[in-house]
């Protein structure tokens, strides 16, 4: 066979399998019935959600959906990625409202899609916040909501005669009483995202908020610094935290709670599930929800994972169908069902509460109550830039660098250095 | 025999389309040379342009001169984050290369067991580094750390070492010099068996001690080799981003935040490109300036020494 292949064969067969490589992508992309879709993934049930809604999408509109998975911090990254580079390799987007003001120019808006009477649907805090300010275009529509209860040892608090806490003193009150031989009264985040949520949370229930009426940084006022003073003493003066909370993030919170180490957590709806399941709670049946905790205001965040449409998109009109159908009714009782994700339509909720019944049916209706009354930080030009900088001016007063004070007026002055240079003023 | 020579006396005559000339092996190369601009240098360029404009995703980019250099070296963060650059830098570099001499010249020795030692030390650069990372940042928990419970069995009190900041940057340099002496010491080790036994001998004779023949023999004859170790640590240092990232995230509160850490927060979290860029190309101008250093200085004492 070598004796038959020939250099000039060689370099027409290389040549011709290179050609057919390179235009592979725009032969895959010729099919007017499929569309692609980034999607957001995280624990063993989501695959196969996503396997169910796509196949259910599919059976129902005859359009295909080919997909991609990645958890939330890869997945950020890559649609950075993409948005920057223009590109229309997906149609679809997961995203959040956390760093929606990204996107505001990168995802197509979505309020030509949905009439007002269905975004009515959905929770108002939600579609306000993914939502631009200046254009008041919707950037994404919510999937479903994340907002925070607290849940606390049951079979512990009862044996020591304790009740879960409501205030910020009975927060330390309680914590104290329960912290020794190993074990801890409470875990917080103390890094990154699940930090600045935290402070957030803090900072509402002291009175507090981010901007001013003009915009402005706000969040140093004294209801700032008393909240940071306050999240930093319960992991460096009170003690009732673990010390590697600086570095712990919302998993490690979990495992915290979930291994037995830690007897209280404020976590979110999923682990629900995740601690009513032997395979991943070895305190399954000792623990129960009570609302998150109170000092002014019993105010928390109240966040939405979200579908968005690739403004780069060639088939926005399948897309937007694909959107619709993840928001559905169907899909929503779906994600109910496997991962206790909390609904993001208002009436999805009221059936899912007014079917559950015991401690699942209290801990819907706390959850219902934090996200009806649940804020989120202001979707200003520059404040992704703000975020990472409170990352940082967090982490370094919880970790004793530096006081709550200088941190957050040192952050709030760069602040608005950021915000005026990205627009948000103009 | 000259190349063209060759060609007329090989069997067949062929006809050359074009005469062997300069211009014929800039066309022969051309195919790899657009690879390379492809792959290499258009990015590179498109990356140095875009440290000059307000890059984000707003949809406007306007040009900023050196602005994004500006604000980044009179920022809090960057200088905070070259401090860090600085430190895990200079501690690592030197300790793995003095360990990695050290541990070098060990093995090198006759002794039994040797030829395992040596085999093992190639499991620490194999692996890779965010399993380094994922590892250190389990053995380095106050709660459920090996290192710690070790500290406890023996009555000592624990080490916060990744929840202070001081703590936080040894811990990664520790896990930085696991991963990288080993290295060293192979490079050495390859550097030391090549040496030429003569002046060694001699020193023997002469009646020089161990110390004094590594320090007067064996270190100056090994002054290329280190060279070429340093020149490649120095480049890793300055793109380290695994094993932190996986440790810390360059926390707490930036404390182990070095330069590359920061440029991926400025670019993926911050989404602010046009400041991502300028970070790495200040990273990349202060490598190539201690490179410069590393090379420029000893050729200028050397010059200086021959006039």
């Amino acid at each position: 066979m070598s004796a038959n292949l020939s250099r000039r064969k060689f370099l027409a067969a290389s040549a011709a399998v290179t050609a057919g490589s390179l235009a592979a992508p725009w032969i895959a992309r010729a099919d007017a019935n499929e569309i692609t879709a980034l999607l957001i993934t995280g624990g063993p049930l989501y695959p196969k959600y996503w396997e169910k809604i796509v196949q259910d999408f599919t059976a129902k509109t005859g359009v295909k959906v080919r997909y991609d998975l990645l958890e939330f911090t890869p997945l950020t990254a890559k649609v950075v990625t993409l948005s920057a580079a223009r590109s229309s390799q997906y149609d679809v987007y997961s995203t959040h409202t956390a760093q929606i003001d990204s996107y505001f120019n990168h995802f197509a808006p979505l309020n030509s899609y949905f009439s007002d009477s269905e975004l009515a649907e959905f929770y108002p805090v939600a579609v306000k916040y993914l939502r631009d300010p200046k254009t008041g275009n919707l950037a994404a529509i919510p999937r479903n909501m994340d907002s925070r209860v607290q849940y606390y040892r049951s079979d512990i608090y009862q044996e020591k005669g304790l009740k879960p806490a409501e205030t910020w003193e009975e927060l330390v009150d309680v914590g104290l009483k329960l912290t020794g031989n190993g074990h801890y009264g409470l875990v917080v985040p103390g890094q990154g995202d699940p930090a600045q949520r935290t402070f957030s949370d803090l900072l509402w229930q002291a009175g507090g908020d981010w901007v001013d009426q003009a915009n402005k940084p706000a969040f140093n006022s004294e209801a700032g610094i008393k909240a940071l003073t306050f999240y930093r003493d319960l992991i460096q003066k009170h003690k009732i935290v673990p010390p590697d909370a600086v570095g712990y993030q919302w998993n490690e919170n979990s495992t915290e709670f979930s291994s037995g180490t830690v007897y209280a957590n404020f976590d979110w709806p999923g682990a629900f599930a995740t601690l009513s399941n032997p395979e991943t709670s070895r305190v399954v049946g000792k623990w129960s929800t009570a609302p998150y905790v109170r000092d002014k205001a019993a105010i928390s965040c109240a966040i939405s994972h979200a579908m968005a449409l690739n403004g780069q998109s060639g088939r926005k009109e399948a897309a937007v169908e694909f959107i619709k159908y993840t928001v559905g009714p169907q899909a929503q009782r779906l994600q109910f069902d496997q991962f206790t994700n909390f609904p993001s339509s208002q009436a999805i909720a009221k059936e899912v509460i007014a079917a559950a019944k015991g401690p699942q049916a209290v801990w819907l209706q706390q959850l219902e109550t934090t996200i009806a009354n649940g804020k989120e930080w202001p979707k200003l030009a520059g404040f992704s830039k703000v975020c990472t900088l409170m990352f940082s001016a967090i982490e370094q007063a919880l970790s004793d660098q530096v006081s709550p004070a200088d941190s957050l007026n040192q952050a709030a002055t760069e602040a608005e250095e950021i915000m005026r240079r990205a627009g948000a003023y103009d | 025999m000259p190349p063209l020579a060759q060609h007329q006396v090989s069997g067949r005559r062929r006809r050359s389309p074009l005469p062997y000339t300069w211009q014929r092996g800039y066309l022969l190369a051309s195919p790899a040379l657009l690879v390379m601009l492809a792959i290499l240098i258009y990015p590179l360029g498109y990356s140095f342009i875009m440290s000059f404009f307000r890059w984000d995703l707003s949809g406007s980019a306007p040009f900023v001169g050196m602005g994004n250099y500006a604000d980044e070296l009179s920022g809090r963060q960057f200088n905070q984050a070259l401090r860090n650059q600085a430190i895990f830098s200079v501690i690592s570099i030197t300790i793995e290369v003095v360990a990695g001499m050290a541990i070098a010249v060990l093995v090198n020795g006759k002794l039994r067991g040797m030829r395992l030692a040596r085999t093992l030390l190639l499991v620490p650069p194999m692996i890779a580094p965010a399993v380094v990372g994922l590892n250190f940042r389990w053995l380095f928990n106050t709660q459920y750390g090996l290192v710690d419970a070790l500290l406890r069995m023996f009555n000592l009190p624990d080490i916060p070492w990744l929840n202070d900041p001081t703590w936080a940057l040894v811990s990664v340099i520790v896990a930085d010099v696991w991963q990288n002496t080993p290295l060293m010491v192979l490079l050495f080790l390859a550097g030391l068996q090549s040496l030429p036994q003569e002046p060694l001998e001699a020193a023997t004779v002469d009646g020089a001690t161990p110390w004094q023949r590594f320090w007067h023999i064996v270190l100056p004859l090994m002054r290329p080799v280190i060279m070429i170790a340093l020149m490649l640590r120095i480049i890793d240092t300055f793109r380290t981003f695994d094993v932190v990232w996986l440790m810390t995230q360059g926390g707490p509160g930036g404390a182990t935040n070095l330069l590359t850490v920061y440029s991926y927060l400025l670019a993926f979290q911050a989404v602010d490109f046009g400041h991502a860029a300028a970070v790495s190309y200040i990273a990349l101008g202060m490598s190539m300036f201690v490179l410069g250093l590393l090379y420029g200085v000893p050729w200028l004492i050397a010059k200086r020494r021959a006039i």
